[in-house]
């Protein structure tokens, strides 16, 4: 690189590194890279450089553009680290226009929210893979072959009747519970994408989105579990919320506790949001069944656990105001490229 | 389920509560009771019940448990018991055969001389209210006493069907045909009662071949229980869900079918009249044994964490007539599903009732050792970086129309269509087909990215990879974010395709540990094609060009605003004025409301 170029990278490279800002650092970029920048002016003068020297003068403004690029982008980076809320990269194509955020998908956002609640609680994050087998779908859940709790799912098969794909975040417990069965307690909470083989409609989905916690440990009790779900509930959809529990049958747990929230709606007294019972049904939960603690080999006589488990999708969709649960996978789903 | 109230207050002639509170207290014991409606002038319930309580799918189980929670005493059905040396004996045994082991118990016996007749009032109304429409008044009270017990029962016309039953797995017929007329073609493993020469009935659906009809004179009623496990398949391969199935694929109560059978006998003998002209016919090759379960009586406050004395244990399970021999119970023969100590403790506890459990006291924060993989970390720093470097998130179908590799593509062999029956391999032809959709709508999707598992069949064995898909309408841009998020050295797990990238994420380095942004952005679902248009202001001097697009946002409002740009500005050396030029672009509105809205925001005329 000649010396010009060089001094020129070098300064350029003392001003970036200076910027604090999002709009200082573009500001430079306008004027270094941006249309009638300096690159762009250097570009134009190669008409005035010799034949010979042409070459290698486009090839060292080519790297000129591409270190000053990278060292903005460096330093974009840096301001960005010293900012609560990430700043936007600015689109090119038009005079001016706001920065574009970029989103994380809304099934994300609620399953961060619920995590970081999880995590202060010592929960770990876990997952699990979704083609299963029907012992970890099934069999280890207290549901064996020919039970009628099967009929409450149906399952899509990869090859039935053995390999199929995961009906229910609780296969990820038989999986956790396997495995870390002889790392107790636990503490662990997942999301996950689960299939069942429905007609996809604007209510219905074959794929949709459950979260489901777990803990094992020493003298755990029902006050436990519904004092852990009612801080979820709390934390999702504020203080005041009204969740009765009651009695349910899940085959994987007992005893079985639904949780029902009060209709936001009609506040209890029933509509048809609710189906004139005053209640929502919000997802289901339990002791784990002695069975399954031991399928996994945990000792029932010093062990015990809790799970509960709720579907992300509707919540998600009244939060985001979206009608159309098609539109979650893909589709009408899309984001505005700033907030105005 | 249907209930009706009136019905159930006959076996609980104390219960006096008001409908909404038996709906709420049904529901909370684990009856699940959506609502209560008027019909024919009584209150029913409509209940969700529990697939483990084949009992209350009659009157008679959730009278039961209703005694139970109110403590209130049940009533008993009196009528004259007909079984095995207490029927007509001196008539003959009936010439029945049961040739399966799925057969658990069948009492038969026949009734000859009867006045079949349209059924009374108060049966029709019975029926009505539970959905159906009334027959006549033997068919009706088979149901009626299906109801009450929860035990299917069925009646012959014997003038059709002969005396001759046989229960067996079908033996080689081809069709069937039901009281509705509906044809069905049987499998060979379908559970059948039928006589020498034709099928007359499956065990969940009564044949059109031997229909009770009014000028029915002699009839055989059965009550049977059978293997749960062959009425749910013979259901489901048929396709086929009557009120009978679903009971006889739950476990239900052999013992129970003396007293419901008795019931129904007399009940014909009162409303059609005739002679019993049989024997009772009772196969019952293997009694029922009941479980003796060791139950420790601190257990159910220990599981539920409040104090349940040990008095309320054993006035509970009294209620629920369980044998208490001290700490040994022996359930009753009508729930089949109380097996082990935590069937008691939750019968217990439910009694007891959850609400009387806090719901304030979550478990503590406790250092438990980190277990999460590290890959759910690194999936949640790439989401943050990405986000960070304007990307939008989306999510795909796992389940695609077509292969990128047919010797490794997973096949599901039940989708949900014919032609998404493919797990995906790649993310990339699923983010193109967003691309598409974008477009359609005229949105201008600059990038976006989806995390999601890709599959794979190798050498018989499934692997899932976690993969990273990302788009971007700057090339350029897109090669430098794409090495932004994995390192030059894993350039070998990168797929360029135009203007999309595929990473598979498993190979790279993962961050120990990492903790994820919470954010609140809004999200959209896009009904109809962003409209853009365009708008010229003029000004006296230069602007402020933020400023200006947040004042003309705010006048346009959230709710029709997607994006304004200035896309041009003209300083004007004659008038020494500056146009802007503004590109609005507005969702979810139609044409003309959308021009409505610009021409007046911006004041074209």
């Amino acid at each position: 690189m000649s010396q010009d170029l060089e001094e020129i990278l070098k300064q350029s490279i003392d001003k970036i590194s200076q910027s604090s800002t999002d709009q200082e650092l573009e500001n430079i970029r306008v004027e270094l890279l941006g249309r009638n920048g300096l690159i762009n002016k250097l570009f134009s003068d190669i008409k005035d450089v010799p034949a010979e020297n042409r070459k290698q003068y486009g090839a060292d403004l080519n790297r000129l553009k591409q270190e000053l690029e990278s060292s903005i982008e460096n330093q974009s980076n840096s301001v960005r680290a010293n900012h609560d809320s990430p700043p936007p990269v600015l689109q090119k194509q038009n005079l001016f226009e706001l920065p574009k955020l970029g989103h994380l998908h809304p099934l994300t956002q609620t399953e961060r929210q619920l995590n970081a609640l999880f995590k202060k609680l010592g929960f770990s994050i876990y997952n699990s893979p979704e083609i299963v087998t029907d012992e970890f779908n099934f069999e280890r859940l207290n549901v064996p072959k020919n039970h009628p709790a099967r009929d409450m799912q149906d399952s899509i098969y990869i090859k039935e009747p053995d390999y199929l794909l995961r009906t229910q975040t609780s296969t990820i417990e038989s999986y956790l519970l396997k495995t870390k069965s002889k790392e107790l307690p636990i503490r662990a909470a997942f999301p996950g994408s689960v299939f069942r083989n429905e007609k996809v409609n604007r209510s219905n989905h074959f794929v949709f989105h459950q979260y489901q916690a777990v803990v094992v440990d020493k003298g755990l009790t029902m006050k436990d579990l519904i004092g852990t779900m009612d801080l979820m509930f709390k934390t999702l959809y504020g203080p005041d919320i009204v969740v009765r529990y009651r009695c349910k049958y899940y085959p994987e747990v007992e005893p079985g506790v639904g949780p029902d929230m009060q209709c936001f709606n009609c506040h209890g007294v029933g509509c048809p949001l609710c189906k004139y019972a005053g209640w929502i049904e919000m997802g289901g939960s339990g002791m784990i069944h002695p069975k399954v603690l031991q399928a996994a080999e945990i000792d029932t006589n010093i062990w015990s656990g809790f799970a509960f488990g709720m579907g992300l999708d509707r919540w998600t969709m009244a939060q985001k105001n979206i009608k159309d649960i098609r539109t979650l996978m893909g589709s009408n789903l899309a984001y505005k490229p700033n907030e105005l | 389920m249907k209930l009706i109230y009136s019905q159930l207050q006959k076996l609980l002639p104390s219960l006096n509560v008001e409908p909404q509170k038996l709906r709420d207290d049904l529901t909370m014991i684990g009856h699940f009771t959506n609502f209560f409606e008027e019909i024919e002038g009584e209150i029913v319930f409509d209940l969700d019940i529990k697939v483990n309580r084949g009992d209350c799918l009659g009157y008679y189980g959730l009278a039961k448990d209703l005694s139970v929670y109110y403590n209130i005493p049940l009533k008993k059905i009196e009528s004259p018991l007909f079984q095995g040396e207490g029927g007509a004996k001196h008539l003959g045994v009936l010439p029945i055969q049961v040739s399966t082991d799925k057969v658990k118990r069948v009492m038969a016996i026949k009734i000859s001389e009867i006045n079949n007749t349209e059924s009374p009032d108060w049966l029709k109304k019975f029926i009505k209210c539970h959905g159906n429409n009334p027959i006549n008044t033997i068919v009706d009270l088979t149901n009626y006493i299906m109801f009450l017990y929860g035990i299917p029962n069925h009646a012959f016309d014997t003038a059709k069907s002969t005396d001759n039953l046989i229960w067996q797995i079908n033996p080689s017929y081809k069709e069937f045909i039901s009281l509705d007329g509906t044809k069905l073609e049987l499998n060979s493993n379908i559970l059948m009662i039928n006589n020498l020469k034709k099928p007359l009935s499956l065990s969940f659906w009564g044949g059109e071949a031997c229909a009770i009809d009014i000028n029915t004179k002699e009839i055989i009623i059965e009550m049977a229980v059978y293997d749960q496990a062959t009425i749910r398949q013979n259901s489901r391969q048929l396709k086929s869900v009557t009120e009978a199935a679903t009971r006889l694929e739950k476990l239900l109560d052999s013992e129970l079918i003396p007293t419901a059978f008795s019931h129904l006998i007399d009940l014909i003998l009162k409303n059609v009249g005739g002679q019993i002209s049989s024997e009772v016919f009772d196969y019952y090759p293997q009694k029922v044994s009941l479980p003796q379960i060791k139950f420790n009586y601190n257990k159910p406050s220990q599981v539920s964490g409040i104090e349940i004395s040990k008095d309320f244990c054993v006035s509970c399970l009294t209620r629920l007539d369980c044998q208490i021999q001290d700490d040994l119970i022996t359930p009753p023969s009508i729930r089949p599903d109380i097996n082990i100590e935590a069937d008691l403790v939750e019968e217990v506890v439910r009694f007891y009732g959850y609400q009387n459990i806090p719901t304030n006291e979550p478990v503590t924060s406790k250092d438990v050792p980190d277990i999460t993989p590290k890959e759910i970390y690194l999936i949640d720093q790439l989401k943050d970086k990405l986000v960070d470097l304007g990307y939008d998130e989306i999510l795909t179908w796992p389940l695609v129309s077509s292969s990128v590799d047919s010797d490794t593509v997973i096949t599901t062999q039940n989708s949900i269509n014919t032609e998404s029956i493919y797990l995906r391999q790649s993310l990339i032809p699923a983010l193109k087909q967003q691309l598409d959709q974008y477009q359609r709508l005229k949105l201008n999707a600059t990038q976006f990215f989806e995390i999601g598992k890709i599959f794979f069949q190798i050498n018989n064995e499934y692997i899932e990879k976690n993969s990273l898909g990302i788009y971007n309408s700057d090339i350029n841009a897109l090669r430098q974010d794409a090495l932004q998020c994995v390192s030059n050295s894993n350039l070998e797990n990168m797929v360029f395709d135009g203007n999309f990238v595929e990473i598979i994420l498993d190979n790279l380095s993962k961050p120990n540990i990492y903790t994820p942004k919470t954010t609140d952005y809004n999200a959209y679902e896009l009904t109809s094609q962003i409209i853009t248009l365009d708008a010229n202001v003029v000004f006296d001097k230069m602007q402020d060009s933020e400023k200006l697009i947040k004042d003309y946002s705010q006048k346009i409002g959230k709710n029709n605003l997607w994006q304004l740009v200035i896309s041009d500005i003209f300083s004007d050396p004659k008038t020494s004025k500056f146009r802007y030029t503004f590109k609005a672009s507005y969702f979810n509105l139609d044409d003309k409301t959308a021009k409505e809205i610009h021409a007046s925001v911006f004041e074209l005329k």
